[in-house]
């Protein structure tokens, strides 16, 4: 019944899945909210959530991203809705831009270079180690970039959740252990290695610790969009 | 609302010029030409800071919801969770830590130099 209904009405089943979404997506941050505890990322939630009801109700993935299109469209406006936190941080970055540019884009390099070789070791599929390569820049970003190159963006969809949750939780104090201490280092590497996440755990510490966060995460995006076209397919021909 | 439509419009012309900007030079995806054409059209007052904050700010808090049917479809991939699920938990920790590690140390080096502080008055006014 419902494949006729998916088949027949499309514009109705479309409006319906997206309204799930959407309100299973606002159920969890309302969650979030009250609890306030970071494993109830709404994003992580609402995809837990989806997942089985999709399969119970003989949903495929194909059936559910063509009805959810809506949704993909709004990637790019959020993110250039990204440029107004970039905006409020140029002070920050307007004395040591260069230092910070080039801590970032060796951080990428060697991040996206580890990723890529150990995946193709590991696991030996390019599409995947294209994913995992792609995992510390924000989600929007990542799948984008992803796509362009031809892996699986549901894959940098996950690796980046995991990413965020790991060096949310355990960041600060794994770089308090390694003696870095101060706002600025502490902010740089948990907004590049765990980005959004990160980024909402480090804005409780400090307003400098949340500053230079997001610094990191839209200008590693920006390093990661710019470096991985030429060392994505390099690190490829290694691998032929 | 006023302020909602303002901010949608000065989101939908920063695209449209990025849009532009990617058919000319190609280079990064439009969206980042975007971003950062809105960044900077902010900082020149071309589009009031002021007038953007609580839309921008709402838009960022939710856009979250957007990656939704990305992650969705991990629902194809529960053979490769099953057979390599270790390794992808693996590689993913050790080279977020690995990350955090390199910048952390890098940063903690060569960022000691203390941003001169012009004044506390102009931070105000930057972010107001």
């Amino acid at each position: 019944m419902l494949d006729s209904v998916l088949i027949n009405t499309p514009i109705l089943a479309s409006i319906a899945i997206t309204l799930t979404t959407v309100a299973t997506y606002q159920l969890s941050a309302k969650l979030q909210q009250k609890w306030q505890s970071i494993w109830l990322n709404p994003m992580l939630l609402t995809i837990i959530l989806l997942v089985p009801l999709l399969l119970f109700l003989d949903i495929t993935y194909q059936q559910y991203s063509q009805a959810t299109y809506f949704l993909n469209l709004m990637l790019e406006p959020a993110i250039v809705a990204l440029g107004f936190p970039l905006y409020q941080q140029l002070r920050q970055i307007k004395f040591h831009w260069r230092e910070i540019m080039s801590i970032l884009a060796l951080g990428i390099i060697v991040v996206i270079s580890v990723s890529f070789i150990m995946a193709m070791i590991f696991i030996k599929a390019p599409e995947i180690a294209i994913a995992l390569a792609l995992k510390s820049v924000t989600t929007p970003i990542g799948i984008t970039l992803t796509e362009q190159l031809s892996g699986d963006s549901s894959i940098t969809t996950f690796a980046i959740l995991l990413a965020g949750l790991f060096g949310g939780l355990l960041g600060p104090a794994w770089l308090s252990f390694i003696g870095v201490n101060s706002a600025k280092a502490q902010g740089l590497a948990i907004g590049s290695a765990s980005h959004a996440i990160g980024t909402a755990v480090l804005v409780r510490v400090s307003a400098e610790h949340g500053a230079y966060s997001s610094v990191a995460l839209i200008l590693s995006a920006l390093l990661t969009a710019l470096i991985s076209p030429w060392l994505v397919p390099l690190l490829q021909q290694l691998f032929n | 609302m006023k302020n909602v439509l303002y901010t949608l419009f000065a989101i939908s012309i920063s695209l449209l010029l990025g849009k532009l900007v990617n058919y000319l030079l190609s280079g990064l995806p439009a969206s980042l030409y975007g971003m950062v054409i809105y960044a900077v059209f902010l900082q020149l007052n071309w589009f009031s800071p002021h007038k953007v904050s609580v839309t921008n700010q709402w838009l960022i808090r939710n856009m979250g919801v957007c990656f939704v049917p990305a992650g969705v479809g991990v629902i194809n991939h529960f053979q490769l969770i099953q057979q390599h699920g270790i390794a992808l938990i693996t590689i993913i920790f050790s080279s977020t830590f690995l990350l955090l590690t390199v910048i952390g140390c890098l940063s903690e080096r060569f960022l000691i130099t203390p941003v001169p502080d012009d004044d506390s008055t102009s931070a105000g006014e930057n972010n107001a």
